[in-house]
């Protein structure tokens, strides 16, 4: 038990862990997902811009609901930490790589666009659906986080998987409202277990002003 | 008289370990403010699985050894009590860790 508690790295890993422990990261990679299932179905009526634009507003709103959760279901709860220098170092780094990969993504991106014969095909998809799972293995390296790759796989699946539908059955709107529909709806469903999991794991203790059995009053 | 004395020098490093930090749950409070800047009450007792009881007597010991620094703030209108390791308490962790590694490396097998 005594080495088992001074193993220094282990313990620093747990501590990360848990800003990952209440799922609500894992509903807002869903919804990631959701979009990509929903704005082929408004882009005949709205075109490809707004069909995804129109999403805007409630990207804003699900990210002021994770941090209003965060802050006033979660804290409460599991309490607050401050990493130390070293984890924040890597988390900085983190973000710097994803930044100069998505930034690069944008601009092959455009260029690919400027293409007006430019058709998904099985190799585009497979090739988008790569850059999406490089970004998720990053991610859950540095974040020490598993399950990101797995919704990375889902993500590689979900475009080859609906464009191959679409080519072999001609699904409509390349099969994605099926493919990508399944993937958000695995993800977002893992967020809520993990969620509802936290919520029954940790109760509301007690306010810190009236602790039921301590001895520290200072 | 002179076996007396080698007994002694044997356990040595033993005598010198630091009962403060030997305790199993003081270890574990001390080994997860050791990795990071600072966590609050609530955070170490999720961590340590203690009670609030058992945590805060265990915290008072610390914090009477110097090894830990208690600060009480405010979070909106939440109390929060802060708790961050002193450099005391981070010298006197890795000593605990010399001294306990040494005794273990001369355990016959």
């Amino acid at each position: 038990m005594l080495l088992n508690t001074f193993s220094l790295k282990e313990a620093e890993r747990k501590v990360f862990r848990t800003t990952l422990l209440d799922g609500l990261w894992d509903i807002f990679i869903g919804a990631f997902f959701l979009q990509f299932g929903i704005a082929p179905l408004l882009s005949s009526r709205l075109g490809d811009f707004w069909s995804s634009a129109v999403f805007l507003p409630f990207w804003f709103f699900l990210l002021l609901l994770i941090w209003w959760a965060k802050k006033s279901v979660v804290v409460p709860r599991l309490g607050s930490v401050k990493f130390s220098a070293t984890r924040r170092a890597r988390l900085s780094k983190f973000t710097f790589i994803m930044l100069g990969i998505n930034i690069i993504s944008l601009i092959v991106g455009f260029f690919f666009a400027l293409q007006s014969d430019l058709t998904l095909g099985l190799f585009h998809s497979a090739a988008l659906g790569f850059m999406v799972l490089l970004l998720s293995s990053i991610a859950a390296h540095f974040l020490e986080c598993g399950r990101f790759f797995i919704y990375g796989c889902l993500f590689f699946l979900s475009i080859w998987v609906g464009e191959w539908l679409f080519i072999q059955y001609k699904i409509p709107h390349h099969g994605f409202p099926i493919t990508f529909g399944i993937s958000a709806g695995i993800i977002i469903l893992t967020g809520l277990t993990l969620f509802i999991r936290m919520l029954r794991q940790y109760p509301l203790p007690e306010t810190e002003s009236q602790p039921k059995d301590s001895s520290y009053d200072r | 008289m002179t076996a007396k004395r080698e007994g002694t020098k044997e356990i040595h490093p033993l005598a010198e370990i630091d009962q403060v930090i030997h305790a199993p749950a003081r270890l574990m409070i001390l080994t997860y403010l050791y990795v990071v800047e600072n966590a609050d009450f609530i955070f170490l007792m999720r961590m340590t699985k203690l009670t609030w009881g058992n945590l805060s007597t265990h915290l008072s010991k610390l914090e009477s050894a110097g090894y830990v620094a208690v600060e009480k703030t405010f979070k909106g209108k939440r109390p929060q009590t802060i708790i961050y390791l002193t450099e005391q308490g981070r010298m006197a962790l890795r000593h605990y860790k010399n001294n306990l590694m040494q005794v273990l490396d001369e355990l016959p097998d």
